[in-house]
């Protein structure tokens, strides 16, 4: 074989998984060094970092079955690596949340809720918590961990199945495949959007448990598919620069994308804003702390770290993207794309750590007995590499099953008109 | 001949393939002309870059209707609501940006929208009642099977004569001259 082969990229599959195993193993020594020490930072790490890739390959799997469902001609030139990667999907749980969630110690130091003996700001503890009580029919620990375990069931289900006959296609030829892959998609999307809405809840929203938002699976749901895309604009743009999709990506297929990384911008910003304005208006204090936190300290109300955050998120992670997108010339130029969906990304690791990081700490030495967890520590490092450690693991995979099974789905009924895609 | 026919719309010419229409349009696009139009009961793909057609101009005027509704949205809330009948409404302040803001996208929505639909209307020279087209016994046939290009006489490009043997030579199959 010569290197110049679009194939020439699989043989790198082994790197990745060296690179993802020695990083998840440095992320997960620092977590259990971590939780000895009765410190949850480092445990933080493995989540966000599990969170980071839970989220691209939902968003893929949602993709997935979004355009199975209508039958989106642009489609399978591109969806054939989605289908690649969310074999990734139930891995990352397995090796993320499902330890995190099973392992006393972690869950006790991640999730408060669980840790009867925890400390809440009042100085109360969580045993003797009314709130908790209200909510125990759904925080409990043995339903906790029957969820965990079917969030790796029902996504590892159905990208199982979205693999399975979309590549048996490849080589029986039959069209019967897209009707089932239809079926199972039309079944797939609710099942996924309730199972997501879930995860968000249990992964993210439960880690203040006080605090409460009915869009809050929505807002995943909207951050999934916006990292997805980002995702697909950067892979697609290496594949069509010596990959698999060289002389096939077409501008077409980029301003599709484009479209709708716009279309979920807006979206993300739509649900965001919409989740913090109610909130505002209603100003009903056992939801506002979870902003105040956010934005100001509790005892000098002056603005704190998260503020920047928060100010981040709206100008680098919306206004940013959303005027760049704006442009039809930048959906169309490669390089240009490339430069919004790596803004994107970028902004899809700040949201998850201001969902996940800003925690109330009891500390009696203040008036207000608490303070918030800082967001500049080193441990953000450790974050980014816990993304890399599970994304090498991700990618090892996408690469193998590259090896294995066609990387143009070459049977599929509408590929020629994915590849002739047309504005 | 009265004075009325001698004004001269242009020429139109059928074709019967879209290969033909096709590669007749890239000569004709390749010729300069700017004045000129492809008629095909169907949307052929690359037409576009096959004419020469630049973007449309509409989204500029959909920005401008956006931008123009975000500032008038930030007017009228700030003028009702702190200005003249200034009230406070759930502690909230007289004017921020955040709890009008549902105001403030809705009017950005809308006027975006007023810009698009009347931004087509201005690009399109709309509304227009006839067409010297539509005296053309044949022109009912490019919306079944017959494809069209008509050669403007307002193009500086446009002689008669020379026009009717240019669409000869592209392999035209009926050349029609279309009087005002």
């Amino acid at each position: 074989m010569s290197t110049s082969s679009p194939h020439a990229l699989t043989a790198h599959w082994k790197k990745f998984l060296a690179v993802g195993v020695v990083a998840l193993a440095v992320v997960w020594y620092f977590a259990f060094a971590g939780v000895a020490h009765h410190e949850n930072r480092q445990a933080l790490s493995v989540l966000v970092g599990s969170l980071f890739w839970v989220s691209v390959l939902i968003g893929m799997l949602m993709l997935t079955m979004i355009t199975r469902v209508f039958d989106a001609g642009w489609a399978p030139l591109i969806r054939r690596n989605w289908e690649l990667l969310i074999a990734g999907l139930p891995v990352v749980i397995l090796l993320g949340i499902v330890p995190l969630a099973f392992v006393e110690s972690f869950r006790h130091a991640l999730w408060d809720w669980t840790d009867a003996a925890h400390v809440l700001p009042g100085g109360h503890t969580v045993g003797h918590d009314p709130i908790l009580q209200a909510k125990s029919w759904f925080l409990n620990e043995k339903f906790f961990l029957i969820r965990v375990a079917l969030y790796a069931v029902v996504f590892g289900g159905l990208a199982a199945l979205l693999r399975r006959w979309s590549f048996a296609q490849d080589t029986d030829r039959t069209a019967g495949h897209t009707h089932r892959l239809h079926a199972v998609s039309a079944v797939g999307i609710p099942l996924g959007a309730v199972t997501l809405t879930m995860l968000a809840f249990d992964c993210l929203m439960a880690l203040s448990y006080h605090w409460f938002s009915t869009m809050y699976g929505v807002w995943f749901f909207a951050l999934s598919i916006r990292l997805a895309l980002a995702v697909t604009v950067i892979l697609t743009y290496k594949l069509s620069n010596g990959g698999w999709l060289d002389g096939l990506l077409n501008q077409a297929h980029r301003h599709v994308l484009g479209c709708l990384m716009l279309a979920f911008t807006v979206f993300w910003a739509y649900i965001s804003f919409s989740q913090y304005f109610l909130i505002y208006t209603a100003n009903i204090p056992e939801e506002t702390f979870w902003y105040n936190i956010r934005e100001f300290d509790a005892a000098t109300g002056l603005k704190n770290e998260w503020w920047g955050v928060s100010m981040y998120l709206i100008f680098g992670f919306f206004l940013l993207p959303f005027l760049s997108l704006l442009f039809y010339r930048t959906k169309i130029v490669a390089g240009r794309l490339l430069a919004v969906a790596w803004i994107i990304l970028v902004g899809g690791i700040v949201d998850l750590w201001f969902n996940a990081l800003p925690r109330q700490v009891y500390d009696a030495s203040t008036p207000e007995k608490f303070v918030v967890t800082p967001f500049l520590t080193s441990s953000l490092f450790l974050d980014l590499l816990a993304i890399v450690g599970f994304g090498g693991v991700v990618f090892a995979l996408f690469l193998r099953g590259a090896s294995r099974q066609e990387t143009i789905p070459v049977h599929d009924p509408r590929i020629l008109e994915s590849i002739n895609y047309h504005e | 001949m009265n004075e009325r026919n001698e004004r001269i719309h242009g020429v139109a010419c059928t074709f019967r393939k879209v290969s033909d229409v096709f590669h007749a349009a890239e000569k004709v696009r390749d010729a300069g002309w700017k004045n000129w139009d492809v008629h095909t009961p169907f949307p052929i793909h690359g037409m576009d870059q096959a004419m020469g057609l630049p973007r449309s101009p509409v989204p500029r005027l959909t920005l401008l209707g956006g931008v123009t509704g975000f500032i008038t949205g930030c007017l009228l809330t700030w003028y009702m609501n702190s200005y003249d009948y200034p009230l406070i409404v759930g502690g909230k302040p007289y004017w921020s940006v955040i709890f009008p803001f549902p105001v403030l996208y809705e009017c950005t929505i809308l006027f975006a929208a007023f810009g698009t639909f009347f931004g087509q209307f201005i690009f399109n020279r709309l509304p227009r009642h006839n067409h010297p087209l539509f005296d053309l016994p044949h022109f009912a046939r490019v919306s079944d099977d017959t494809f069209m290009i008509v050669l403007e006489a307002r193009d500086p490009r446009f002689h008669l004569d020379e026009s009717r043997n240019f669409l000869q030579s592209l392999g035209g199959q009926e050349i029609t001259v279309i009087r005002d």
